[in-house]
């Protein structure tokens, strides 16, 4: 086992087109949860990205032999999510779901406990991030939570990097005023 | 409502100033906006592992089906022989006297071929033309590079080309004059008033679009 | 953490290099060259160097040449669908930027380009290409967009049923499907736009919804929990 767990993605991708399918289980615990964080912020709940990143796996699978550069499995295997975090807000948006509760219940606004408010000012930034849309969202979480810089999210997206930084600043005024009894 | 930042204050968001450099007067206001943003939770996310078990189990349920196993076509090389059924309504009299049907002898190469070919047998029912060619973006619009033959003696006109892999404008040229698009076919305006036909060629065979 | 992002830039680069503004001239002379008139040539050759010194495909240019000059159409029509076409791959080529791919193929210019003189807007034809990838040719699904816009269906309806098929997994062959299953209800009756939509409801979708990736356009993305 030692061995295989050394060989690369794309010596794996290769295996598993071969036949060796069992392998894939190795692509699927090594990046199962890379972009678990992502989709968690995206789709605004846990289930939400647990469904959304299976979907991804099984997607990937289904198209692997597609796969043009299997050494870059996992770059191929985000755009795969992404494109399903957009298509899910798509079906949330079309089914006038309400937005999910974060982890952390809403504090009443004169506890003294620290720890609490930070815990209560985190799931409300989280729903308010939710209530931004999802191209504003998007930028935020890969910039605020993944950290990236703005010329990464703009090989991402597509975007260049002034409309990012344009949407980056209305998403800033936007999370101010969703925030305003927090600050 | 509370006004928008100041665009110094969004730039400090941004990484691109440090709260130091902002002018005195925003420092509350760039303390804030830090304050706001510093409450995102950046915890790494762990999915359950029961992910795993639901992804393989899905995996091995479609390696299992027959039906569901065209992830291999890409991998293993087949000769195969697809003929598409003939739609019915091609053949409705109402139909103008030319209809043309694309049928497809699909071969494909070995995957580690960077030839990627599928034979595609044109089809045009003109009865009384005296000449029939096909001319389209695979054989440079040559009218004279693809000529049909009959097939029979119901006016069926009949050629195999070999086409790449990809989408080809093409039109059928009677008797060396009349331009003709597949009729059945939902055709494309070609700029010059006239009409042109589509067929896309996959490596699993050509549809006409 | 920084590796993984970066890749995806690299799957979206095409092998593809730009051609030569010079080569791509001398090219459109000898493909050309008895084949179209001396003034179609030299005014070909000239948006062929414009387009290829802008990074587009000339093979495209030199196609419809050929097209028009074949199909006896006068030379001034045949330079003005030229020089439309370079703009139309221009225009595309923005789009699929738009989408997120970085340097699109010529065959999925020549989609886009296809598509937009269809009627599709460059908003619809960068919606497809962001949801195409990477799974699908943006090329195919472009044709097929354009194909059920030419048999009648509205360019909005026809692109949403495509996103649909796309989100639902569908295989190719199952998307090159559609304007065949189209033209199938049309002969049973229905109208282009009915046809889609029926095609549209058993795909599971609900009804008309907002595309997403207007720019600037704030609108809640959920109902607001006072």
């Amino acid at each position: 086992m030692a061995s295989k767990d050394a060989a690369t993605d794309g010596e794996i991708v290769r295996a598993v087109l071969a036949g060796d399918v069992e392998r894939y289980a190795l692509l699927v615990e090594r990046h199962r949860d890379r972009y678990a964080r992502y989709a968690v912020k995206m789709l605004g709940s846990h289930d939400a990205a647990e469904d959304a990143v299976q979907d991804a796996l099984v997607r990937a699978f289904d198209h692997l032999g597609e796969c043009r550069e299997p050494e870059k499995f996992a770059g191929w295997l985000f755009l795969i999510l992404r494109n399903r975090c957009f298509a899910e807000h798509r079906r949330y948006e079309r089914e006038a779901r309400l937005p999910e509760e974060a982890a952390g219940s809403v504090a009443a606004p004169d506890r003294s406990d620290g720890a609490m408010e930070r815990r209560e000012r985190a799931g409300a930034l989280h729903r308010a991030v939710q209530e931004l849309t999802p191209e504003q969202r998007e930028v935020v979480v890969l910039k605020h939570v993944e950290e990236l810089p703005y010329e990464e999210i703009a090989q991402i997206t597509g975007a260049t990097v002034a409309s990012l930084k344009m949407r980056m600043h209305r998403a800033y005024d936007r999370l101010r005023e969703l925030m305003k009894e927090h600050v | 409502m509370k006004k928008p930042y100041h665009d110094l204050v969004k730039r400090l968001l941004d990484g691109e100033l440090r709260l130091a450099e902002l002018p005195p007067d925003l420092r509350a206001e760039g303390e804030e906006a830090l304050r706001l943003l510093g409450a995102v939770d950046r915890t790494p996310v762990t999915l359950s592992p029961a992910v795993t078990s639901r992804v393989m189990a899905t995996v091995r349920e479609r390696t299992r089906s027959p039906a569901r196993r065209a992830w291999r076509w890409l991998v293993t090389p087949r000769n195969v022989e697809v003929r598409f059924r003939i739609r019915p309504w091609l053949v409705a009299p109402a139909l103008a006297a030319a209809a043309a049907l694309v049928l497809v002898l699909a071969r494909p190469q070995t995957p580690v071929s960077s030839t990627n070919v599928v034979f595609v047998r044109f089809m045009l029912h003109a009865p009384g033309a005296k000449s029939v060619t096909v001319a389209g973006t695979f054989n440079q619009w040559d009218q004279n590079a693809a000529p049909l033959i009959p097939a029979g003696t119901d006016g069926v006109w009949t050629t195999t080309l070999a086409l790449p892999v990809g989408q080809h404008q093409y039109a059928f040229v009677v008797d060396g004059r009349r331009w003709v698009a597949d009729p059945a076919a939902p055709a494309i305006d070609d700029g010059f008033g006239r009409r042109n036909s589509v067929v896309a060629v996959t490596r699993q065979g050509a549809r006409t679009l | 953490m920084s590796a993984p992002w970066l890749t995806v830039a690299m799957v979206a680069v095409a092998a593809h290099l730009p051609t030569r503004s010079a080569l791509a001239s001398q090219d459109v002379a000898a493909r050309l060259e008895g084949r179209a008139p001396a003034a179609v040539v030299k005014a070909v050759q000239t948006i062929a160097q414009d387009a290829a010194a802008r990074g587009l495909p000339v093979e495209p240019l030199i196609q419809k040449t050929l097209e028009g000059s074949a199909k006896g159409v006068p030379a001034e029509r045949v330079v003005a669908a030229v020089r439309l076409l370079a703009a139309r791959l221009d225009e595309a080529r923005t789009a699929l930027r738009d989408a997120g791919i970085a340097t699109p193929e010529p065959e999925a210019l020549e989609g886009g380009a296809y598509a937009l003189s269809a009627g599709l807007s460059a908003d619809q034809v960068r919606d497809l290409g962001r949801v195409s990838r990477p799974l699908y040719d943006p090329a195919l699904t472009l044709h097929i967009a354009a194909t059920l816009t030419a048999l009648g269906v509205p360019a909005r309806q026809g692109v949403q049923l495509l996103l649909h098929m796309i989100q639902a997994g569908r295989t190719s062959n199952e998307l090159l499907d559609l304007p065949g299953e189209v033209q199938a209800s049309m002969a049973r009756g229905a109208s282009a736009a009915q046809a889609a939509e029926a095609l549209d409801i058993d795909e599971g979708a609900l009804g008309q919804h907002g595309s997403h990736g207007e720019e600037g356009r704030e609108h809640q993305a959920r109902p607001h929990r006072p």
